[in-house]
């Protein structure tokens, strides 16, 4: 077969199967639960605390949980899938395979993009009716633009997470710990400018914070002139963060062929 | 007597050591609640207000944390035996199941104190909260109140495992919902009243009052012990609930001989 031809073959199969297999113990109810359950209550919380402390209008928290969803599934769910081969013993056979690792390692990411996606399409229309968001001034296309660049720049952390969970045994803690500091970190409840300096050096060097900041705009009415720095400053973020995975996985795999590091946890 | 108390702390030393402490109740104790603190504490600055609301955003913060530790390490035992091949064991030994969940649980609570203890040395440490004018038995007897709530809701919850396996995913999704239904931090009036009658039922909202109106110093007294007879009759309800849904499931065991149930 044509090497590009298998690449692309590999490249959706295992996405496919790989993400059929994290949500195969699933129900309907359970899936939805936990795709649309936390975020939805954690982001109530934040706006009932918001109007405790004084601060009535809830769009800002609203939106900023809404998009924070593709976030939370490109970073916790890739990071499950790829500690997943471990824990169920798939791991060895995989690194045993011939098949070429970018396909293999990227393509976890496909359909977690696709989820994510969709997730802000389903939450979107609940937030207008609940919340009456005013998108008279949305610039849609935008709008999708800068979702699903978060959607995908999201994942290069969901890369770097899924090592980590191959390399220790608290890997699904630290992974949720992050996912945690999301809500205060990438301008989800508030601006980053209310962080102070140190926690604002690290907002800025983290994927989604800047796409979230231009989905905010692009649902404000914003044109490209204005979100472009914005959108590649996320660019440029995110690919170097799914390089750095990428880069660290393989590294990873390096060693565990000299050392069996990666079957001694 | 003897030997009870011998089960007891036997019991609790292996829970403290292999289940309790461990990376895992490190999130649920301290890293999850500051950060819901820190967001409570930058939204209030975003507002205008010159310092958080101490009562509610820190020492609020510690009670989610109380309550997500219990919450999690309370209902996953049942799950973590049957993984790992204990539960068979635990069925099969003079002991009872409930006995040992009860044990386990009030391990588990006890532990998830030092997440308030944590809250409270931050408020007294940084924000200077001082406990001068409050009535400090009033305010253990609703400590006291708020503890015995979260017992009485983990052995009920424990025992929830036994309608299915799936039911452990739902009681995940019960995390933030009575978080956010009891107010842990913000006061329950924020609330619409319609979303204020939902958590009637649950005991930790109750004992959350008694400790509010202590610590507030601005409720009458006879609120007060309304709200600890409301904590009190409502986690004990919950407390014989659990009683009667382990005796279906040791019922089940006898009747069917497989554990498939629990």
């Amino acid at each position: 077969m044509n090497p590009v031809k298998r690449w692309i073959r590999l490249y959706f199969i295992q996405a496919w199967f790989s993400y059929r297999a994290l949500f195969a113990w699933s129900t309907p109810f359970n899936y939805i639960a936990s795709k649309l359950g936390f975020p939805f209550f954690s982001m109530l919380l934040f706006i009932f605390l918001g109007q405790s402390v004084g601060l009535n209008d809830p769009v800002y928290i609203v939106i900023g949980n809404i998009l924070l969803l593709p976030s939370l599934n490109g970073v916790m769910g890739i990071s499950m899938t790829i500690g997943g081969e471990k824990q169920f013993g798939a791991l060895s056979y995989l690194l045993g395979s011939p098949a070429p690792r970018s396909a293999v390692f990227i393509g976890r990411a496909f359909f977690h993009i696709i989820d994510g996606f969709i997730a802000v399409l389903v939450a979107l229309p609940i937030a207008i009716l609940v919340f009456h968001l005013d998108l008279s001034q949305t610039n849609f296309l935008l709008l999708a633009l800068c979702v699903l660049l978060v959607c995908i720049t999201s994942t290069g952390l969901g890369f770097i997470m899924g090592v980590v969970t191959l390399l220790s045994r608290d890997g699904w803690m630290i992974t949720s710990t992050l996912a945690l500091a999301f809500y205060v970190l990438i301008g989800v409840n508030f601006p980053i400018e209310a962080l102070p300096g140190w926690l604002r050096g690290i907002s800025l060097s983290l994927p989604m914070t800047r796409g979230i900041q231009a989905a905010r705009m692009a649902l404000a009415g914003a044109d490209f002139a204005t979100l472009a720095p914005l959108i590649a400053g996320e660019i440029i973020i995110g690919a170097a963060y799914i390089l750095f995975g990428f880069a660290l996985f393989r590294g990873v795999e390096q060693i565990s062929f000299r050392n069996g590091a990666l079957d001694n946890l | 007597m003897r030997d009870t108390l011998r089960f007891a702390l036997r019991q609790i030393s292996v829970q403290l050591q292999i289940r309790t402490f461990n990376l895992y109740s490190l999130l649920l104790f301290f890293i999850q609640p500051a950060i819901f603190s820190a967001v409570g504490m930058i939204l209030s600055r975003a507002a205008g207000n010159a310092k958080p609301d101490l009562i509610y955003t820190v020492i609020g913060g510690g009670i989610l944390g109380m309550w997500s530790g219990m919450l999690f390490t309370s209902t996953y035992d049942i799950r973590s035996d049957r993984r790992d091949g204990i539960l068979e064991l635990l069925v099969a030994s003079p002991t009872p199941l409930r006995r040992i969940e009860y044990v386990r649980t009030f391990t588990n609570i006890a532990a998830s104190l030092v997440s308030l203890l944590m809250a409270i040395g931050a408020a007294i440490a940084i924000f200077g909260f001082t406990f001068a004018g409050m009535n400090i038995l009033l305010l253990l007897l609703a400590v006291g109140l708020l503890l015995y709530s979260l017992w009485c809701l983990g052995v009920f919850l424990a025992n929830f495992l036994a309608w299915s396996r799936l039911s452990g995913s739902l009681v995940d999704f019960l995390e933030l919902p009575i978080a956010f239904l009891c107010g842990f931090m913000y006061p329950i009036r924020v609330l619409p009243e319609w979303l204020q009658w939902i958590s009637v039922v649950v005991p930790v909202r109750w004992a959350l009052q008694a400790l509010d109106s202590i610590l507030l110093k601005t409720t009458k007294l006879d609120n007060y012990w309304f709200f600890i007879s409301m904590s009190f009759i409502t986690a004990t309800l919950f407390w014989l609930l659990s009683v009667w849904f382990n005796r279906k499931v040791d019922d089940h065991i006898r009747i069917t001989g497989e554990l498939s149930s629990i």
